[in-house]
């Protein structure tokens, strides 16, 4: 018997996966579509279709993608479902990549699909109400566009989704319960972390520094004016390369390993 | 079936649950693990089926290192833990979703079994009553038909009718090629059901002995007066009169009575090991 992947066991295991919690599942799924869906109307409406397609995407696809990330190995907030867990004739990897699948490929393609389905529509609506005839029609018209996916935007969200999910998926197998908010928590305390230290580091090298973003920017007072130092282009593919790439895979993997090491 | 060789543990390194722990269990017996709150009975079920690591020493259980928590170990393996978990799923979709993971899993056993113990319904699990919950879990644990089952408090939450179905049941579900290892504080649910006893004490194994052993080496009787010369290692004052458990000098026959062997054990482990060894 293959103790490390058999695809009749990995199929056990992927359905009562998903069956055997189908409320908490796809009720989470449903719901942060839903929220998608209202951001960007609420967006549009309140701060115009670029800021709503923005926000929608950027809310979606990472806090969605975090809420769902703290779900698939949520089981170990009483002993009881925790021991039925752990003890279940499957391998850690096997369910380790049940969790990566539901969340990182699952979620990932039906977010972008329903994101795309209700982009098209609204922009289709928009386009359509356009008087074709008017003198800002083309102005207008070019003004609202399908949300790109290879776009700044996009890319950040992405970014932020592979580590902050990777991120939840290990907190939510170290943190028993409300490991959604304590992981939280954690990123938030890194961030702000990595913000101060980018400054006071700027700081002692840079006078005249007005803020700084973590790892590649810092604005500068010159004069009246405002300046930005970014990071050297060589440098900051490498640090890109480690955060694209190099971070989220760490957490990722590092789920299946402690998944592999968890006691209980 | 299960070797324990040397096992240490302990939830904080500096202070063990259990020290250097030697213990061989086999198959065809159904064992009782009898001792105090606090014990370390649910750590050692636990550590024997993979949910806590040994801090030192070996298990091995069916030939497997638990820890590894290997597929083709956890299926050979079923554990019931004190508070048990059921989805809110209908036993149909239950059986449906969990049995496929146990190969030697048979459905009309565990038909069988919801039917002896009682348990009817075509609602969602979760909606039974704890005890009802309890239930269905030990009818699935045994419908498993796994070479080891490890019982953690399995009579608590069950009322009296439920604990007398639960004797039987296992009573009848043993074989040889079976180990059930039962935990438990409530010794009078394992009367006449278990026949071997594993008592453990502040991380120490105080008996290993079979039923019918300690019946051979030690005297369980009742008397009006405290019995001269005989060293007692237990006495019990009642209605009936004072209820002794000594040593089987005489090789006389005599019912155990579970509840005064661990009393007479826990009181005087140095001497039990002497007469057991």
């Amino acid at each position: 018997m293959n103790n490390t992947f058999n695809i009749h066991r990995f199929g056990l295991l992927f359905k009562k996966t998903l069956l055997e919690r189908p409320m908490q599942l796809f009720g989470l799924t449903a719901l942060s579509l839903s929220i998608v869906f209202i951001m960007y109307v609420l967006g549009k409406m309140l701060a115009g279709f670029e800021d709503g397609q923005n926000i929608s995407f950027m809310l979606g696809l990472v806090g969605g993608g975090c809420f769902l990330a703290s779900f698939v190995f949520s089981y170990f907030t009483s002993n009881a479902m925790g021991s039925n867990y752990i003890t279940l004739p499957a391998s850690a990897f096997e369910k380790w990549l049940c969790g990566v699948l539901i969340t990182g490929v699952f979620y990932l393609l039906l977010f972008l699909l329903f994101y795309r389905f209700i982009d098209t529509l609204f922009v289709g609506i928009y386009h359509r109400n356009l008087d074709a005839n008017g003198p800002f029609y083309r102005q207008l018209y070019d003004q609202v566009q399908i949300f790109p996916y290879d776009g700044f935007i996009a890319n950040k969200a992405i970014l932020l989704f592979v580590n902050f999910s990777g991120a939840m998926l290990v907190g939510s197998l170290y943190f028993n319960k409300v490991n959604f908010i304590k992981v939280a928590l954690l990123i938030c305390g890194f961030w702000l972390g990595s913000w101060v230290l980018n400054l006071l580091i700027a700081q002692a090298m840079i006078q005249h520094v007005n803020n700084a973003m973590p790892y590649w920017l810092v604005w500068i007072d010159v004069n009246k004016d405002e300046g930005r130092i970014e990071l050297p282009e060589n440098i900051m593919r490498v640090v890109s390369i480690f955060i694209q790439f190099i971070i989220p895979a760490t957490l990722w993997m590092l789920a299946w390993l402690r998944l592999k090491e968890k006691e209980f | 079936m299960i070797e324990i060789a040397n096992l240490s543990f302990g939830y904080n390194k500096k202070k063990l649950l259990y020290k250097n722990l030697t213990l061989s269990l086999e198959a065809g017996s159904i064992y009782g693990l009898l001792g105090k709150n606090g014990a370390g009975k649910s750590t050692l079920l636990k550590n024997l089926i993979g949910l806590l690591f040994p801090t030192n020493g070996d298990i091995w259980v069916n030939g497997f290192l638990p820890k590894k928590r290997l597929p083709s170990f956890l299926e050979t393996i079923y554990f019931i833990p004190e508070e048990v978990y059921v989805p809110s799923l209908t036993i149909d979709r239950y059986i449906n979703l969990f049995a496929p993971f146990y190969p030697n899993f048979s459905k009309e056993n565990m038909i069988r079994h919801l039917e002896e113990l009682d348990v009817k319904t075509a609602d969602k699990l979760n909606t039974l009553s704890f005890g009802q919950q309890k239930k269905f879990i030990i009818a699935f644990g045994l419908a498993c038909n796994t070479k080891v089952l490890l019982l953690d408090e399995p009579t608590n939450g069950l009322d009296i009718p439920s604990k007398k179905r639960f004797r039987k049941l296992i009573a009848a579900e043993m074989n040889d090629d079976r180990m059930i290892f039962i935990s438990t504080h409530q010794i009078r649910d394992l009367d006449n059901l278990i026949d071997r006893v594993v008592i453990v004490d502040e991380g120490e194994l105080l008996l290993n002995a079979s039923v019918a052993t300690i019946a051979e080496k030690l005297l369980f009787t009742t008397v009006d007066e405290m019995p001269a010369g005989d060293k007692i290692l237990y006495a019990e004052e009642s209605l009936l009169g004072i209820y002794v458990v000594t040593e089987n000098k005489n090789t006389a026959e005599s019912k155990v009575n579970l509840e005064h062997l661990f009393n007479a054990v826990t009181e005087n482990p140095e001497i039990i090991k002497q007469i057991f060894n």
